[in-house]
């Protein structure tokens, strides 16, 4: 029997879809923000660049325009490798095979819950990716992890250290917070005064 | 210390600020991709910013409020650069603009680190730390569209032709030159004119562009005692419609 849906019914099934055209997009970017001196990098977004200093360009205004920042690090989309990821608390590093140490250094980051931000677990070197997942797991792998994101450190445009000060008047900046508008203030003001 | 010579140093550089980041400003929502229009329009707001801290120090001066300064002056009382009125032209247009003026900008403020007038020399430290993010920015773009394409280092190189007469405005010498340099407020800018072209010809040389010969090109003069060009007023004029409505709203 066909199916009942209406969204079904109504398809012309005789005709083939039309195929998709191409996004016109740049490739994208993964970013990486440090928010305070010594606190672990963690995953913000992504931005769309031609190339990793363009996206380190676009990055430091999409992402660290408001509050506070130290660092920021971003590495294209299709250079980090994804493990699988792990429901109801497993740890996703208990699947990961042991692995080779080496001499590429990888920085690895791992989701330790949904929703939230992959953050940086720290950096290890291994011969190769498969390898990497298994010392990340030797090295991090007493926490739980939901997922893992591993990238060769070589692929991440990251701030100079030196370049810090090009985030050092953002606390100044309240007027890119929309707390700072006080707009619930100034609408009270102006019916009170209506009211009077 | 010499306040008319201080006062008019302050002037010109508020005016260009403001006046920049005003131009940059009509780029916000059309820039070429989500990203760009974004840094770039950050960048415009930075800009307006460092004009109030200007005015604001004009203010301690004996000038009037920073807004009435910025916005209820007619376009022969501005002292900025001819370059920063000039309209957006295409975006090209635009990142050589940007490119010439925040490298000098970058140095300017470089240089107050060490005025004299101290309160100048403290915010002049955190203005140039949002400079190098702006030169950064600058420096990229140019490298990159510098070496891409026919189409794109043809279009750059006509934009630098056709602003490095006003860049080179950017140095018109006040007529207190010699107070602000003997009495340490300002290195001059001679000084600042060298230190720039240092900066940016190396930049300029890693791409397909050739600077212009900064000896065989006639500097656009006269911005800093008022004379502008036909595109200041109308800016002016749009900059302040709706203030000039409600002059005493709050904002």
């Amino acid at each position: 029997m066909d199916s009942l849906d209406p969204r079904i019914q109504r398809l012309d099934k005789s005709q083939d879809l039309p195929e998709k055209e191409n996004l016109d997009q740049l490739e994208t970017y993964e970013v990486f923000l440090q928010l305070k001196e010594n606190k672990p990098y963690q995953h913000v977004g992504v931005v769309h660049a031609s190339d990793e200093d363009l996206a380190f360009l676009f990055a430091k205004e999409q992402y660290s325009r408001r509050l506070t920042c130290t660092g920021l690090w971003v590495v294209r989309t299709s250079n980090v490798y994804v493990s699988l990821t792990t429901d109801n608390n497993e740890n996703v590093y208990e699947r990961f095979e042991d692995g080779k140490e080496g001499d590429i250094s990888f920085e690895v980051f791992h989701l330790l819950k949904r929703g939230k931000q992959h953050v940086h677990a720290g950096t290890i070197n291994s011969d190769d990716i498969k390898s990497a997942f298994g010392i990340a797991a030797r090295e991090f792998g007493e926490t739980t992890a939901l997922n893992v994101w591993i990238a060769r450190s070589a692929d991440f445009l990251k701030s100079d250290p030196g370049d810090v000060d090009i985030w050092s008047t953002l606390p100044d900046k309240k007027f890119r917070d929309a707390l700072a508008y006080k707009a619930g203030d100034k609408l009270k003001n102006f019916l009170e005064k209506n009211r009077s | 210390m010499n306040k008319t010579a201080l006062k008019e140093l302050l002037f010109k550089i508020a005016d260009d600020q403001l006046i920049l980041g005003h131009r940059n400003s009509e780029w916000t929502g059309l820039g070429p991709i989500l990203e760009e229009d974004i840094a770039f329009s950050s960048m415009a707001q930075d800009k307006i910013g460092h004009s109030y801290a200007m005015y604001q120090i004009l203010e301690e001066l004996g000038e009037g409020d920073p807004d009435q300064v910025a916005f209820f002056r007619k376009a022969e009382e501005f002292h900025n650069s001819q370059l920063v009125e000039l309209p957006i032209g295409e975006y090209s247009f635009s990142l050589i603009r940007h490119f010439l003026y925040d490298h000098s900008d970058f140095l300017r403020f470089d240089m107050l680190r060490n005025s004299s007038y101290e309160l100048l020399a403290q915010v002049s430290s955190k203005i140039r730390s949002e400079l190098k993010y702006h030169t950064m920015h600058a420096r990229t773009w140019v490298k990159k569209l510098g070496t891409a394409t026919d189409d794109s280092i043809s279009r750059l190189q006509n934009d630098l032709d056709a602003l490095m007469p006003y860049a080179l405005g950017l140095f018109e010498k006040s007529p207190y030159e010699e107070e602000i340099i003997s009495e340490n407020i300002f290195g001059g800018e001679e000084e600042l004119r060298s230190r720039w072209l240092e900066l940016i010809a190396p930049i300029i040389s890693k791409t397909e562009l050739v600077l212009p010969d900064p000896e065989g090109v006639e500097p656009v003069m006269g911005g800093r005692i008022g004379k502008h060009t036909e595109y200041l007023q109308p800016l002016i004029d749009e900059m302040t419609e709706v203030m000039r409505i409600d002059p005493d709203a709050e904002w």
